[in-house]
């Protein structure tokens, strides 16, 4: 049978959010295949995990629970991902990995062993036919059906492209967190767990994690944060974080985020980068400060609840999708609305050391 | 040691020429730049040429006027570089870009480290590197932010959702670099004289910058360009201008728009108690 096989991004035992959303879209992929939906777990004790995958649309998950897998690295997954898919009778129809930092390390590797197609970054999925025609390979001409449609932005977001490979399978593509929807969780759906051999390789064991350092800042993701508060290169300094953190501070939950200029110019830490080459947000509410809202950064942030922006140029593009607004300084701006927010919240006090940003340069 | 770095002259996105009316780029017309995550990857490599000496090559594939980026690598310290440039690379997916930049590197010589850009301003996938990787069958070290070498193990800081990440890797590996430790730092005098000196002397040029086609790299043109790529571009669409209603505050006294802004929406639960 036709199989749709998606890997189930964890960390610590949690799912990341991105595993369940790729089994909602894989869900529909493989309904208008056909097919079944699988997906493969890897890390050390999660027998937990499957039970909830099933429940958000798995027919099948293949697991791999070993104390080598514990913290993701790329060979030994890279290992156990081409083992299970050589094990098969016949490769998957389509896999699907999330495009985070851990799905975009791992997804090219697996392609490029299997001589496969890859798109990065999808926003849409679908299945459809499709005709080549252009003789320029005539090894390509032909009608083929059940392609993957991957679809995604480029050149910088004003253009959508559907991008195909239908010429071989699996399939690839890794896939946008926050942009798929989830199926509501079934307790009640069936499906079969299959745990899988990890045999490692001596050279798949040299790379060694010496130290994970938890969370970007106040010990809060980006991903998880209710309000982000987003500094741009209207900062000017490395210093206006500060001014940044000071705001984030006055909210419950909250984290500070920036545009790529920013991180650009050294002013803070990649890992605080929203956007489409950082992180895709949703909190409920985005201040974006001194940020002009370029398309690259809104795709990281457009799906927020409610978005203020802060900025000194009335035609900035940013006031185009925001839903509030302030015309103005922000160096002027900030600080009174920490004063105003401080002041409808007597009892407000600031962390003690929320403040203190992790800065990452050895 | 030795370190190699990949970059990858891209349009100039920022600049109107060369951009069509629907969203695509007229790659004729276009201005061409360094791609910008690529000063980062550049700048790695020339940290380990100031820290533990490497020499450093840079390495690119793209049509002749890619030569331009080679100069301008050479002028920050570059030492030398390896031009790929073939017409039978023309419509190059990543698998098919991978592999013709493998068979570039196998020609380059042997290299501890090969850093290459987060990703491609134009490309935009972030494969190249890992896809790399996987045919040189070395280790990856992706979204590195900050590096040493000790003996013969690369240290590396590399970002992730969660948190930050110090992984010890065995040499030789791929390392793609993320934008911000590495901060490009200005062109060397020696380095912009060497410049001009190349330009105007070809056979010391041809030493310092080698120009290679696929055959010079014993690369299969089956598995190159349009012939070797697994993907195409089937359909592009121009995605719609989003016009929301955005309530503006302007023009009046800092307190008054803060004021306002506070009392339209209800932040009361996110607030800070
Ligand atoms: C392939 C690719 C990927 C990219 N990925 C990302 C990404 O992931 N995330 C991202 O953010 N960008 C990304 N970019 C870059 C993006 O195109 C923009 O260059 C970037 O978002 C601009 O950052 P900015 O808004 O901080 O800076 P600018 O565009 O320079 O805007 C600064 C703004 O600050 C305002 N300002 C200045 N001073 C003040 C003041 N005192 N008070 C108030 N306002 C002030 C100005 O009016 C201006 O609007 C990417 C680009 C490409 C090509
Ligand atoms: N044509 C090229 N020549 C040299 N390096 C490249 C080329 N294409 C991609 N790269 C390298 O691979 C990285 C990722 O590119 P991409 O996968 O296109 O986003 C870039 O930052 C470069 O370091």
């Amino acid at each position: 049978m036709k199989q749709v096989l998606i890997f189930a991004e964890q960390t610590a035992g949690e799912l990341r959010p991105v595993a369940l959303e790729l089994l909602g879209a894989g869900r529909q992929l493989a309904d208008k295949l056909g097919a079944s939906l699988s997906c493969v777990v890897m890390g050390h004790t999660i027998t937990h995990l499957p039970s909830l995958l099933i429940a958000g649309g798995a027919d099948l998950v293949y697991i791999a629970d070993n104390p080598a897998l514990e913290t993701y690295r790329t060979l030994p997954y890279r290992r156990v991902f081409i083992d299970l898919i050589a094990s098969m009778e016949e490769p998957p129809h389509i896999i699907l990995l999330g495009s985070t930092t851990t799905g975009r390390d791992l997804a090219p590797r697996i392609a490029a062993y299997l001589e496969t197609g890859l798109t990065a970054d999808c926003t849409e999925l679908d299945i459809g036919p499709y005709e080549h025609t252009s003789a320029l390979d005539p090894t390509k001409v032909g009608l083929y059906e059940n392609c993957l449609y991957a679809i995604r932005p480029s050149f910088g977001e004003s253009l959508k492209a559907r991008i195909l490979g239908p010429w071989k399978n699996p399939q690839m593509a890794t896939v946008r967190p926050s942009v798929m929807i989830a199926l509501p969780v079934d307790t009640a759906r069936q499906g079969a767990v299959q745990e899988i051999p990890v045999v490692l390789q001596a050279e798949d064991l040299g790379l060694v994690v010496l130290e994970t350092l938890r969370a970007v800042s106040e010990s809060v993701e980006l991903a998880k944060a209710d309000v982000i508060v987003s500094g741009g290169y209207g900062l000017g300094s490395t210093e206006g974080f500060g001014l940044i953190h000071e705001l984030a501070s006055c909210f419950e939950n909250s984290a500070v985020g920036s545009s790529r200029k920013a991180v650009d110019s050294g002013w803070i830490a990649h890992a605080h980068q929203v956007g489409q080459t950082g992180k895709t947000v949703r909190p409920k509410l985005y201040i974006a400060c001194g940020i002009s809202g370029a398309i690259q950064h809104r795709v990281g942030m457009d799906k927020s609840a409610t978005i203020i922006a802060i900025n000194r140029d009335a035609n900035a593009p940013i006031f185009k999708f925001a839903h509030y607004g302030i015309v103005g300084d922000l160096y002027q701006i900030i600080p009174e609305m920490i004063q105003q927010l401080k002041q409808g919240t007597p009892s407000n006090i600031s962390k003690a050391g929320e403040a203190n940003v992790l800065t990452y340069t050895l | 040691m030795n370190s190699f770095v990949l970059i990858k002259q891209v349009p100039d996105q920022s600049a109107k020429a060369g951009v069509n009316a629907d969203g695509t780029i007229d790659r004729a017309k276009a201005k061409r730049m360094l791609n910008p995550f690529d000063c980062f990857a550049l700048e790695a490599a020339l940290q380990t040429k100031r820290l533990y000496g490497a020499t450093v090559t840079a390495i690119t594939m793209g049509p002749p006027p890619a030569i331009e980026i080679l100069y301008e690598a050479i002028a920050h310290g570059v030492d030398r570089a390896v031009h790929l440039c073939d017409r039978r690379l023309a419509a190059s997916d990543t698998l098919a870009t991978a592999y013709a930049l493998y068979n570039t590197v196998r020609y380059a010589g042997a290299f501890d480290l090969v850093f290459c850009g987060l990703q491609t301003t134009d490309g935009d996938t972030a494969q190249v590197g890992p896809q790399l990787a996987e045919r040189l069958q070395v280790p990856q070290v992706t979204y590195c932010e900050s590096f040493e070498v000790q003996r013969d193990k690369l240290i590396a800081r590399r970002v992730t959702e969660s948190g930050t990440q110090v992984v010890e890797c065995p040499l030789p590996s791929v390392v793609t670099v993320a934008n911000s430790a590495h901060r490009l730092a200005y062109k060397t005098l020696r380095g912009v004289q060497r410049v001009h000196q190349l330009q105007r002397d070809e056979v010391e040029r041809n030493q310092v910058i080698r120009t290679v086609s696929l055959d010079d790299i014993q690369a299969d043109p089956v598995r190159c360009g349009l012939k070797g790529s697994p993907t195409i571009v089937a359909a592009t669409e121009k995605v719609g201008e989003i016009g929301g209603k955005c309530v503006l505050f302007q023009g009046k006294s800092i307190d008054t728009m803060v004021s306002g802004l506070l009392t339209d929406i209800s932040l009361a639960e996110l607030v800070q108690r």
